[in-house]
């Protein structure tokens, strides 16, 4: 499979929605079609919310761990996303007959590779896109650990983690 | 019956099962019925208000019930109902 591509400004606008959100972690999603993205869906976290951490993949460790924060400290170590706006995502992906390819998120603190975390929900997540209609995407991810953003882009597939390189226009 | 699939982190609550079968003319309806078989489904589901909580989507045939009538999104038999959580990480 060739390198997806990802237009520069779309990168940047990942980049600009990391840093505005930091020191909490953001999430979104980009759609295109023929290995090309050209469209940034920015999605709400909502980990802060009196309860998020219960319904989403969170496995028992984590999920207490969470429990134990403030919402505020839980936003900086997790993301859940606004389901709504996923779904208007998905909804005027449709319209516009794009697919969906990529789901990101930020590290503030961390380096730009899944946690062990995203790799367990990535790889529960599996089961659930055909269901829905969409295929698996990859998965990227934006540390901003360095001065210098580093961003990277993932395959998860059954638990295993590899590259999934992208050059940027 | 309507084939209602279960998602992982709620399957501790439906004895393991991925999915169930059962009669329901509505969301709601279905929503109550899950809840009278496996108790504290409900609270996951709905907030107090009886609305969908922001970190689950219910599709109906893939099309989620936000497009639809929302809770009161008719059934019919023969319809897969897809409890899908909120895409999250760490």
């Amino acid at each position: 499979m060739s390198d997806l591509i990802i237009p520069k400004q779309i990168l940047d606008g990942m980049i600009a929605h990391a840093r505005e959100l930091a020191p909490y972690e953001c999430c979104g999603i980009l759609a295109g079609n023929n290995g090309i993205v050209s469209r940034q869906y920015r999605i709400k976290n909502i980990v802060a919310t009196e309860g998020a951490q219960n319904l989403s993949s969170f496995d028992p460790a984590k999920a207490a761990h969470l429990e134990r924060l403030s919402p505020a400290e839980r936003a900086e170590i997790a993301f859940v996303m606004d389901m709504g706006d996923f779904s208007a995502a998905k909804k005027d992906m449709r319209n516009n007959g794009l697919d969906l390819q990529v789901v990101y998120h930020s590290h503030p603190h961390d380096p730009a590779r899944p946690s062990v975390t995203d790799i367990k929900i990535a790889t529960d997540y599996e089961e659930i896109w055909p269901k829905i209609n969409l295929p698996a995407p990859a998965y990227l991810l934006i540390s901003l650990m360095n001065p210098v953003p580093e961003v990277k882009n993932y395959w998860i597939k059954a638990g295993q983690v590899s590259p999934a390189p992208f050059a940027v226009r | 019956m309507i084939k209602v699939r279960i998602p992982t982190p709620l399957r501790p609550l439906t004895k393991n099962q991925g999915e169930v079968d059962i009669a329901a003319a509505t969301i709601a309806n279905m929503v109550e019925t899950l809840e009278a078989t496996y108790p504290g489904i409900k609270a996951r589901l709905c907030d107090d208000s009886g609305e969908l909580r922001r970190f689950v989507n219910i599709y109906v045939n893939e099309e989620d019930i936000r497009f639809l009538k929302g809770k009161d999104t008719a059934l019919k038999a023969g319809d897969e109902v897809s409890i899908v959580p909120a895409i999250a990480g760490g």
